[in-house]
């Protein structure tokens, strides 16, 4: 972090300086702005390079940034996991009948009238044929009515909740599009019977999103599970949660294991770790081809006008108002790319894709969205890329020796 | 051939021209290189050449689905089968979570004819073969994996289960060598220590391994088997041991057509970069082309050199990122390759490397063309008035 600062102190005030300069400098700046129009194709060409690079960039930010939103935002701080332990996840979680019974009258738990605020889960894989005939795993998430009221963040937008014994299921509104049969009215066949869509719902991106929601006793009778996955149950405020934690695992009844559902929810955003560092890692590189090429432009751009240069040496200007000037101009160029590349970006606007959870073992839905905030970013990147592909041509510029300027070819 | 010193002069007339542009054709051809073999890596784990007659039966709802036992004498005493080895994944993990490597719990009496290429069974003595069948607590671990965590034949690898809630302590038995790196990173143990430790397991597989004497029976058993046991409390879904794999291929979602993109991208951005690059080489040598044409070379002639030049440039650039990215390579082997079983075989293959410098080298000849063949139209007048 300080040597972030350190590195970028020196960085800052330079900038500073230019846009101090842009006030002070007027008139060559006017020049080389021009002098960008004059050399069009030149120009364009590295501008659409810089937009190319630009436009991977903010894609790659907006996958790493969908991949987090399909995990994060799900969660309370109040509430609780419980899992057996050594499980890390609840899909390899097993929690006997008679444990269950035991856990769901802790008295720490928080209670709705006389129900404990506590939905005993199981929770299953179920390979799915999509649309397009390829197979793949969707959780089925067998609750109880109260897993619903735990989760606020879950809503219905069509239909109702599903009712006990009916073999009722409600389906993610997302995932209508790509899976037949999963939609308002529609049947879904798992585990040897006919299962009737009741109602679709959302979660604000959150990873419920990927999920079929059903009655927990019809889940575990359809697939045959004697054992619970787990249990979420919400306690009375947060700081209740490590008691609760406590007193779970060291019940000699119990010998389970207690997660804070928001911690639980951290834990599996490392799904989209690998492709964040490999995006990153891309951009990286990529960043650099571009600003050998912004800076072999800026070569070309000073070493064709080296009498102009002398001219305008001659006319007064000083050297640091050269070399603002022509990095002014390199900022321009690289911006330019940066801005048309921004746009291009928003060609993957709203795309759906969906990767595999290695954790939950499932299909995770999520889009690209391309934020204002996303393509601020890219601008921004554009502009390092001016600044650092600009500084050495610019710095050579205003070093031209005034003589040999006026004679140069 | 004799041309080759004056392309060279020329190319190093602005040596820091010609040093940036192929400083950043290396960066974009070595993105590319490792993109693209990221990409046939991962497409390599599902086409093991020796699983051709293998194939993977499991419940038709999913992974986590059990069969029972009993349906093994069915599947034995079909007249294609070779051999039926029981599997069943364990994912525990040795010392640290993030640990990866496959560990699976497997039918010790069959084991090693159903892969017996993948463990390299002949070099494997029927002593060691015994010795791990008559230890239950026995296990055969790939080279890979035991020298990552410095295990000999005769340690004690303490396991923690995730899925199942026991934690074996297994005696390493045999350390096998298989011609494929990534199979090495795995560990097998005795059904039964599953079977015995876990209740809910009694009985049951998650899956059945069957080998074929001859991959044409394949389309004939499948049918059969899924047909047998169709509308049954367990229905099973039975497909080619490279289709499985290609399952978890495709869970990482659509990497490919991620790839793709990028890589036209960059290709684009090379073209239009190049082809700057060699318009202001040429433009600033208008003049001098003009002296050559006036001196008697021929247009096509000019227009070959400049084309080779362009070419060489490009080639330059590309070999130099081909070269970064097989150390890289190397790299990401011995690093990330234990890690996930993913890139464990990460190489820049031949055909990758062949298709990057092609690719490069029509690039180059693209974008040196139009600047290249509008300095051989322009009238020689014309060129040795222009003021260079």
């Amino acid at each position: 972090m300080i040597l972030g600062l350190l590195l970028a102190a020196p960085f800052v005030a330079y900038l500073a300086w230019l846009v101090w300069a842009l006030v002070a400098y007027p008139i060559p700046l006017g020049y080389n702005l021009r002098s960008l129009w004059q050399r069009k194709l030149s120009s364009a060409s590295t501008a659409a390079a810089i937009a190319l690079v630009v436009g991977i960039f903010v894609v790659v930010l907006s996958l790493a940034q969908g991949l987090s939103v399909a995990f994060v935002s799900s969660g309370r701080p109040d509430q609780a996991l419980v899992l057996r332990p050594n499980a890390r996840y609840e899909l390899n979680s097993s929690i006997e009948r008679d444990r269950m019974r035991i856990l769901k009258v802790h008295p720490l738990l928080e209670r709705e009238g006389n129900a404990p605020m506590a939905s005993a889960e199981s929770v299953v894989v179920k390979l799915f044929t999509m649309v397009d005939g390829s197979d793949t795993n969707v959780t089925v998430r067998g609750m109880e009515r109260m897993g619903i009221t735990l989760r606020p963040q879950v809503h219905l937008v069509q239909g109702r909740w599903f009712r006990p014994s009916l073999s009722e299921v409600v389906v993610p509104r997302k995932m209508a599009g790509r899976f037949p049969g999963m939609e308002l009215g529609g049947r879904l066949r798992m585990g040897g019977r006919d299962w009737a869509v009741v109602g679709t719902f959302e979660a604000g991106g959150a990873s419920y999103e990927s999920e079929v929601w059903a009655d927990v006793n019809d889940v575990m009778q359809a697939f045959k599970r004697e054992a619970y996955s787990v249990m979420l149950g919400r306690l009375e405020a947060p700081e209740r949660v490590v008691g609760f934690g406590q007193s779970v695992e060291e019940d000699r009844r119990l010998q389970l294991e207690v997660i804070r559902e928001t911690d639980y929810f951290k834990t599996l955003t490392k799904a989209g770790d690998p492709i964040k560092i490999l995006g990153n890692l891309i951009t990286l590189i990529l960043t650099g081809a571009a600003i050998f090429a912004a800076m072999n432009t800026m070569y070309a751009a000073v070493a064709g006008r080296t009498k102009e240069i002398g001219t305008l040496r001659a006319l007064g200007f000083r050297q640091r108002e050269i070399l603002a000037s022509f990095q002014w101009e390199s900022i321009f160029l690289c911006l330019t790319g940066g801005l048309l590349g921004s746009g291009l970006a928003l060609f993957a606007n709203g795309v759906q894709t969906s990767t595999t959870s290695f954790q939950t073992f499932s299909d995770v839905s999520f889009a690209f969205t391309i934020t204002p905030g996303l393509m601020a970013q890219g601008v921004a990147f554009s502009l390092v890329m001016g600044l650092l592909g600009g500084f050495l041509p610019a710095w050579r510029a205003s070093r031209i020796p005034l003589t040999e300027a006026m004679k140069g070819g | 051939m004799r041309w080759l010193a004056l392309i060279w002069k020329s190319l190093l007339r602005s040596k820091r021209r010609t040093l940036l542009i192929v400083g950043s054709l290396m960066l974009s051809v070595f993105t590319v290189a490792v993109l693209q073999s990221l990409l046939t890596s991962l497409n390599s784990m599902t086409n093991n050449p020796n699983s051709s007659n293998r194939l993977a039966v499991r419940h038709k709802s999913g992974l986590t689905q059990m069969l029972p036992r009993s349906y093994e004498p069915y599947l034995r005493q079909q007249p294609e089968v070779e051999t039926v080895c029981a599997l069943q994944w364990f994912g525990g993990y040795y010392q640290d979570p993030r640990n990866f490597f496959a560990n699976l719990a497997a039918d010790e009496t069959t084991i090693f004819q159903m892969f017996r290429e993948e463990f390299g069974v002949s070099d494997i003595t029927e002593a060691q073969i015994k010795d791990f069948q008559r230890d239950g607590a026995g296990c055969i671990v790939g080279e890979v994996l035991a020298k990552k965590n410095g295990w000999k034949v005769g340690d004690v690898v303490p396991l923690t289960g995730t899925i199942f809630p026991i934690n074996p302590r297994l005696n390493i038995r045999i350390i096998y060598k298989s011609p494929r790196p990534s199979d090495e990173n795995a560990l097998y143990f005795h059904f039964k220590v599953l079977e015995e430790g876990v209740p809910r397991m009694k009985g049951l597989s998650g899956s059945f391994w069957v080998r074929l004497h001859r991959p044409e029976d394949i389309p004939r058993f499948v049918e059969r088997v899924d047909r047998h046991y169709a509308n049954s409390a367990y229905e099973t879904l039975t497909e080619t041991e490279n289709a499985f794999n290609l399952g978890f291929v495709k869970m990482l979602g659509n990497i490919g057509a991620i790839i793709q993109g990028i890589t036209l991208a960059v290709v684009v951005a090379i073209l239009i970069v190049t082809g700057n690059t060699m318009a202001t080489a040429i433009r600033e040598r208008t003049t001098e082309i003009a002296v050559f044409r006036a001196m008697g070379f021929s247009s096509g002639r000019v227009l070959t050199l400049l084309l080779v030049e362009g070419m060489l440039l490009v080639a330059m650039g590309g070999m130099l990122g081909l070269l970064l990215a097989l150390v890289a390579a190397t790299g990401v082997r011995s690093t990330l390759g234990s890690l996930t079983p993913f890139l464990a075989d990460f190489t820049i293959l031949p055909d990758t490397i062949l298709a990057c410098l092609g690719g490069t080298l029509v690039v180059g000849l693209l974008a040196t063309f139009i600047p290249a063949y509008a300095a051989t139209r322009r009238p020689i007048t014309d060129g040795l008035k222009a003021i260079g």
